[in-house]
């Protein structure tokens, strides 16, 4: 088995009287693609915003690549290697789509604010490998033609994609994706598998949250099923679809059970 | 070549100017940046008595309030219209400014260009000490929290005697010749000059930081600053930076400002004035340099002009600002609108 890259132990988080998540233990493994499903309200975002700083843990821990993350300032998060989307698009919608990457590989510039202003050699350097380095992205995603567009004035799809991009802009080992296919076709939704799975094989690691069954089974190694806040499944999809557990907690009990 | 007829095509004023110059080539950049920096250093000479206001001459008009508040304008700009940063106590700087120009010029043998660096040392300082704790508020928070440090900065020259409190500060030296250019207050050309290098060096500043890591950090944290965090930006440090390079600026506008006066007084420091050249921002165009300045220019100008309606001249002014805003709620020449793919297709073609 290949090494776990990111592991929640026993993480717990409460918002006054309601537990957001209970005890909540997953591993995720280099080189994987791991789903997050759950019913609305299972809690799948607050994992994400746990794993990336925006909300503390009550209780529990976060260790990434063997070191505990609890506690960390969200932008270093970040520059040690943890990017993510969102589920509702949040873009720098006056930023053209280069520019939107370019701020993502801006984290691991050495050269700060007075270098840029007096045009020192390494900051020149940077900003060129940066552009450089977004094109690439935006290559990869097979968003490149829209690089010089305002963010806010792409098509949807095209939106959703650059969130992508963007977070692979800041070099991530792991990249969180929060349902990057809502609202996309069928034939969209087919593009984005292989983009997502290109994303896997070009070295990094992806833990997805999404709602659609047919395109989890399809790309995931593997399915965690999260239910009021506990993890009541992890296992490959074929194991997944299967668990009464699972089928319980998304269509509830049958009437005769009983 | 350059196509002005394609050019005004473009709806929008500030975007004609953004088609003529990325149309234009380097030589021609370099011929209209001349020229125009050339026109901006005869103003003093094109005023022929018509552009005199009731109470001082056009030459002096010039240097204040246009010429400083078209500074100040442009370095609330970083704060306001890049960073998204509200800052009702920029007033604060400026005072800073000028009171270090007015004590170190009246008690030590230093001069207005050799107080000019501690003057923005100072503010800058300043712009940290309030900035650290004041930056972990947003929005209206910030607002308040600004707004009360302009009026601590005011209320402490106030009430100390050291430094004149409510009398201020008399006899601040003027500048001490450069070369043949002398200050003086008869002839006010000198000053303008230094203001227009000055207004320069702050266009160079923004534009330059605009296109690199740090203005991209500013701008993503005015549009979403959640994820300006969540995508690597250390939002405090660029924020302070932000907040600092904005107060250097109102600090070098300070010292000028008291070295050209002769005599400040903390009445002068009023928050009236941070709201003003915050108004001058919004008039003219959050966030973009040429708005800002033509924003500075009319605030600064037209109460002097109408100053012979007296107190209802500020009824006018206000008048004036709701009609613009109403029509022209983004300022006089908004930020960037267009796209440059549309210049990058036709360059293609043609």
């Amino acid at each position: 088995m290949a090494k776990v890259l990111l592991e929640l132990k026993d993480a717990t988080i409460k918002f006054g009287g309601v537990t957001a998540l209970n005890n909540v233990n997953l591993k995720v493994h280099e080189g994987e693609i791991l789903a997050l499903i759950g019913p609305n309200g299972a809690g799948k975002t607050t994992v994400f915003n746990v794993i990336t700083g925006v909300y503390q843990l009550t209780s529990g821990d976060i260790i990434f690549d063997e070191k505990s993350i609890k506690g960390i300032k969200r932008y270093n998060i970040t520059k040690i290697g943890i990017a993510r989307t969102f589920q509702n698009i949040r873009l720098f919608g006056d930023m053209t789509a280069l520019e939107n990457v370019i701020t993502g590989t801006d984290v691991h510039k050495k050269s700060g604010l007075l270098g840029g202003l007096f045009g020192l050699p390494r900051a020149r350097r940077e900003e060129n490998a940066g552009r450089q380095k977004a094109h690439e992205i935006l290559e990869f995603i097979g968003i490149d033609e829209y690089s010089d567009r305002l963010a806010r004035n792409l098509p949807y799809g095209v939106q959703r994609r650059l969130e992508i991009a963007r977070a692979m802009g800041t070099g991530p080992r792991l990249i969180l994706l929060d349902e990057p296919a809502a609202g996309f076709n069928p034939a969209e939704k087919v593009e984005l598998a292989k983009t997502i799975k290109k994303i896997r094989d070009a070295g990094y690691t992806v833990l997805l949250i999404e709602h659609d069954m047919s395109l989890i089974m399809g790309i995931s190694d593997r399915v965690a099923v999260l239910d009021f806040g506990q993890k009541i499944a992890d296992a490959v999809p074929s194991v997944i679809q299967n668990d009464p557990r699972v089928i319980e907690a998304y269509l509830g009990v049958p009437a005769d059970a009983s | 070549m350059i196509n002005l007829k394609e050019s005004f095509k473009e709806s929008n004023f500030r975007d004609v100017g953004a088609h003529i110059w990325e149309h234009a080539s380097a030589v021609e950049r370099k011929i209209m940046a001349v020229s125009f920096i050339g026109l901006a250093a005869l103003l003093p000479f094109m005023g022929f008595g018509l552009l005199d206001t009731p109470v001082s001459d056009y030459g002096a008009v010039l240097v204040y309030p246009v010429g400083m508040f078209i500074l100040m304008a442009l370095g609330l700009n970083i704060v306001v219209g890049k960073s998204g940063l509200l800052d009702l106590g920029y007033v604060a700087f400026f005072a800073i400014g000028a009171y270090t120009m007015a004590i170190l010029g009246t008690r030590t043998s230093l001069n207005t260009w050799e107080i000019m660096p501690i003057g923005i040392a100072l503010a800058m300082l300043a712009g940290l000490i309030l900035g650290l704790p004041a930056l972990r508020l947003r929005g209206d928070y910030l607002a308040i929290v600004t707004l009360g440090f302009g009026e601590i900065v005011r209320i402490s020259a106030l009430n100390t005697r050291e430094i004149g409190g409510p009398n201020g500060i008399a006899n601040i030296p003027v500048p001490p010749s450069i070369g043949p250019l002398e200050f003086s207050l008869n002839d006010q050309k000198g000053f303008f000059w230094v203001v227009l290098v000055m207004i320069l060096l702050t266009i160079w500043m923004i534009r330059r930081l605009s296109v690199r890591r740090a203005g991209r950090a500013w701008e993503a944290i005015r549009q979403d600053e959640d994820v300006a965090e969540l995508m690597g930006v250390n939002t405090l440090k660029y924020k302070l930076w932000s907040f600092s390079l904005g107060a250097a600026v109102g600090g070098a506008a300070g010292v000028l400002y008291g070295s050209k006066t002769l005599f400040i007084a903390p009445e002068m420091f009023t928050l009236n004035v941070s709201i003003l050249i915050l108004a001058c921002v919004v008039f003219g165009g959050m966030g973009n340099i040429w708005g800002v300045m033509v924003g500075a220019a009319i605030l600064a100008y037209l109460p002097e002009r109408i100053r012979f309606i007296s107190d209802a001249r500020l009824l006018v002014f206000g008048l004036a600002l709701v009609i613009t805003m109403n029509f022209r709620p983004d300022g006089i020449l908004p930020r960037k609108k267009r796209e440059k793919v549309i210049v990058k297709k036709e360059k293609n073609n043609g």
